[in-house]
């Protein structure tokens, strides 16, 4: 009876498990910054998923994911914050000084356009990753983060905007990026 | 019309999110303007260089052992594995654990309604399944009781005799056999092979809904009765469950890391991730013959944090965790009207004996302490540090801006003789306001008016700055006293509880006291909190409202800023000639060897000016007790002969020991209490009040010991205890259990 149901939907979670564990313990680790802790996180996120009803998840599942996993990676970040005092403080630049990245000698220094993205404010950072290498559109991307849709775009917006200017004004440091650009 | 380039919806348009309307405006300008269509030619190729970029990026991969917990999770469970017989018990203790855990994710998030219906919280009688209630719900029934054969004795089978007295606290560590060493579990039955799988899958509503698994509990009086001697089959496997599945998230979760994953994470983490709310097991003191255990010996407890703890949840419709209902927090969270000391003892000793109220045949003892009164205009100078918690979680309004209203009102009472300084820790810890006497008021108002959520400065770790702050300013005589306001996520700078505690206990040899103030809900950590104040010579309460923070800091404060009495220790001798056996109602965690009675160098409670406590010991009649499962009579000794006394008449000698506040030396008091077989209804009120106060925890807690207490009797009990009642605590506790019927009852289908 519903044995070979379950083995089928444990077939469809294995494949699942196999291909987001990677993208997951990535974006985890953009929160978090320590591998091991990004990795029970996302451990955590999958025993999560085993206790939900995932027939209303149909659809968005892939989000629901995202969502758990960076609760769970703010919940550690949160509390090893308090651990190592400061750290919390380092790890995120301000979003309030948008033009911190697009100072010259910084700028020198860029080798890849990901050089370029992890000096962006975090939550453009976050958006970014999201949409290119989770390949989640704006409105799963909203849903992940709690922000609106138009949000959304403004961050992937503005940190695509910066990446490139960086990267056109730099035309000697960044030559290889630039050719492909062109 | 022409379109910035710079306009965010390009890139929109670029990465292929806009619907077709906004599309086709977007297509249009691309014909019109050269600047749009660079712009868009220039997002795609950063796009595509971040993709490739991103996708370059090294692949990163769960563990073998994280995948596999993972996997087996996804499967349904096989009934093999519940038959191996070495690897057998893991894999099950496993999928239980894992299933106890997800109860606490999922009630968690179910509680926070984040993103799920609440059709798991209401059943199909509408009743409420709380916390603690919903698992029975969905364990308990199965198509025919599972059929356990048990191998070897558990922790938890074993009769009250074998309980080890001196450490009543059951910890199922990995140490000690983690979740199955202690037992070997084999399940004969398929269809209950099968609930266990239905138990790991838990949080799926449908199985709620489904008639086969949602079907009514079992009576408690069957779950319980596992715990007495002799039982086995069905009972000992749903006993298995509920422990499991109810209580023993903690222990079970960090049996289950000991196989599966203990390289993978740190001690701790795991526990905290799962479990916003921690308690240390809880395991009711079980009688004990006096002919054997003459002794009983504890150390006082003046902490009141487990009632409002208490009434959170039974205010909110549902029932408290069993290891949260301390039962001797709840009988001390109210003042008793005792007679202070009349001549210079810091406290003065009532004992009380009636019949139980919830076992007429038993006799109950009410032995009552009260700490001198110390006028306000007589206090001792204090020094007051506020280590106060300003991380991120402290923002919702029960937190940091309750004790930013509630800590006015202490300041308020201090004069110029009294000096208080603040010090915040959240990611880094400061020191926000040196400390200042109490007639620069308006300056410490603004200091803690100004602190906000989330804010951190440097310095060093919080507690040892508050520590250092309260020793550079040590007022000698007075009243030094660090004072810490938290959510209980406690961890400034020292990584783990014990290297906290160590620290702490260090702290507390320098003479500065610790009070720990507990607020919010959800991260509440109750252990830790309870563990911190105890080693730092300290009290505990919890604040979870102003009403609540008039009484800790304002009422209290004589008691919680003066200590007048330190390392009190309670010791009782019971006469064998008219005790057979006797029970220490709570205080499971302050239990002491009978050797640390008269062991200076170990710590016990403190007690404040004011304070009153109270313990209450049930006891059952010499020649009355015996139905209590005993011991064979010895092989190579006599029964200890009795003496002279054990004709005296004496039901019993209360000891007491105590160190004044800057003593290290104790003192010794004692006072035999004879029975003049008083029934309850002649009791003084606060007899009847206390012993109602007990009762409610031995019905939350679903004691053994609970004998016929019920809510009406409790309610019965209390309005005759009421007496006076000028603040009206005693009022609210008796709506407090009014509201408990609904949980206490709904636990109970049929009888």
């Amino acid at each position: 009876m519903k044995s070979s149901e379950n083995q089928d939907q444990g077939g469809n979670l294995k494949a699942l498990l196999h291909r987001l564990q990677g993208p997951l313990i990535r974006y985890a680790f953009q929160i978090t910054g320590d591998l091991e802790r990004s990795r029970d996180v996302v451990q955590d996120t999958f025993l999560q998923l085993c206790s939900e009803n995932r027939a209303s998840l149909n659809g968005h599942l892939e989000p629901w994911l995202y969502t758990v996993c960076r609760n769970r990676a703010l919940d550690v970040r949160k509390k090893e914050g308090r651990m190592n005092p400061l750290t919390e403080a380092t790890a995120e630049p301000s979003s309030n000084s948008p033009d911190a990245f697009v100072s010259m000698d910084r700028a020198e220094t860029f080798q890849s356009a990901l050089k370029v993205l992890e000096t962006l404010p975090a939550s453009q950072q976050e958006a970014i990753r999201l949409k290119f290498q989770s390949e989640l559109s704006y409105k799963e991307i909203s849903q992940v983060m709690g922000l609106s849709v138009t949000n959304v775009g403004f961050l992937i917006h503005a940190g695509l905007k910066a990446i490139r200017q960086i990267m056109l004004e730099q035309p000697r440091a960044n030559s290889k990026v630039l050719r492909r650009i062109k | 019309m022409t379109l910035d380039p710079n306009e965010p919806r390009l890139t929109a348009y670029a990465l292929g999110e806009l619907d077709e309307t906004e599309r086709a405006a977007i297509e249009y300008e691309l014909l019109h303007s050269e600047a749009v269509r660079r712009a868009v030619g220039e997002i795609r190729a950063t796009a595509e260089v971040l993709r490739k970029e991103l996708g370059n990026e090294p692949r990163l991969q769960l563990s073998e052992a994280q995948r596999s917990s993972i996997e087996r999770m996804f499967q349904p469970a096989k009934r093999k594995t519940f038959f191996a017989p070495s690897r057998a018990l893991y894999a099950g203790a496993a999928v239980l654990a894992v299933a106890s855990l997800f109860l606490v994710v999922y009630l968690n998030w179910s509680e926070r309604r984040t993103s799920l219906e609440n059709t798991f919280d209401t059943d199909s009688n509408g009743r409420i399944i709380g916390r603690g209630s919903s698992p029975r719900t969905v364990v308990q029934e199965s198509p025919k009781p599972p059929e356990v054969i048990r191998k070897q004795s558990h922790p938890v089978q074993q009769t009250p005799e074998q309980v080890p007295t001196k450490t009543p606290v059951v910890r199922l560590d990995k140490e000690k056999g983690g979740v199955g060493i202690g037992t070997e579990l084999i399940v004969r039955n398929e269809a209950a092979s099968q609930s266990l799988v239905q138990a790991a899958q838990i949080g799926q509503k449908e199985i709620v809904a489904s008639s086969a698994v949602a079907v009514p509990m079992l009576p408690p009086a069957t779950l319980r009765s596992t715990a007495g001697p002799g039982e086995g089959g069905g009972t000992a496997a749903h006993s298995f469950l509920r422990k499991f599945l109810l209580q023993d998230t903690v222990s079970v979760s960090q049996g289950y890391e000991s196989e599966e994953q203990k390289t993978l994470r740190d001690k701790g983490s795991y526990r905290q991730d799962f479990n916003t709310e921690t308690y240390d097991r809880v395991v009711d003191n079980p009688f004990m013959r006096a002919t054997q255990n003459p002794l009983s010996t504890f150390s006082i407890d003046v902490d009141t944090a487990a009632y409002a703890n208490v009434r959170r949840f039974l205010s909110s419709g549902a029932l408290p965790p069993k290891d949260a209902v301390r039962i001797e927090e709840m009988v001390n969270y109210f003042a008793y009207s005792y007679t202070g000391p009349k001549n210079s003892d810091p406290f003065s000793t009532q004992v009380e004996v009636a019949s139980a109220p919830w076992k007429p045949e038993h006799r109950l003892v009410k032995v009552g302490l009260k700490g001198r009164e110390i006028a306000q205009d007589k206090r001792p100078p204090s020094n007051l540090v506020f280590l106060i918690d300003v991380s991120g979680s402290m923002q919702p309004p029960n937190k940091l801006p309750l004790i930013k209203r509630g800590l006015p009102l202490l300041i308020e009472k201090l004069t110029e003789n009294d000096r208080v300084a603040i010090v915040v820790y959240a990611g880094a810890s400061g020191l926000v306001l040196p400390s200042t006497t109490c007639d620069h008021k308006a300056k410490i108002l603004t200091a803690l008016e100004n602190l906000e959520a989330g804010g951190s400065t440097n310095g060093a770790s919080g507690i040892q700055l508050a520590y250092d702050t309260a020793i550079a300013n040590f007022i000698k005589g007075g009243t030094n006293r660090v004072i810490l306001a938290t959510d209980g996520d406690f961890n400034v700078g020292v990584t783990n509880q014990g290297e906290l505690t160590r620290l702490i206990e260090e702290k507390a040899k320098s003479g500065v006291f610790l009070s720990v103030l507990g607020f919010g809900m959800g991260n509440y950590k109750d252990s830790t909190l309870e563990k911190l104040a105890d080693n730092g010579n300290g009290n505990y309460g919890y604040v979870d409202s102003l009403q609540e923070a008039r009484k800790v800091l304002v009422e209290e404060m004589g008691g919680t800023l003066i200590t007048i009495a330190k390392d009190v220790k309670i010791q009782v001798e019971f006469n064998p000639a008219l005790v057979g056996a006797y029970r220490l109602i709570g205080y499971e965690n302050r239990i002491l060897r009978a050797e640390d009675f008269n062991d200076d160098t170990k710590d016990a409670g403190e007690i404040g000016a004011g304070h009153t406590v109270t313990a209450l010991y049930e006891v059952v009649p010499a020649g009355k007790e015996g139905t209590l499962p005993g011991i064979d009579a010895l092989k190579y000794q006599k029964p200890v002969e009795a003496s002279r006394e054990s004709k005296s008449g004496e039901l019993l000698t209360v000891k007491l020991r105590y160190k004044h506040p800057d003593g290290t030396t104790s003192k010794l008091m004692q006072f035999p209490v004879s029975d003049r077989g008083t029934g309850w209804a002649q009791a003084s009120r606060d007899f009847k009040f206390a012993s109602a106060v007990a009762a409610l925890g031995m019905i939350l807690r679903d004691s053994p010991y609970k004998g016929n207490a019920t809510i009406d009797s409790v309610l019965e009990l209390a309005e005759a205890g009421k007496g006076e009642d000028k603040q009206g605590y005693r009022a609210e506790f008796i709506e407090l259990a009014k509201t408990a019927r609904g949980p206490v009852e709904g636990t109970k289908i049929t009888n």
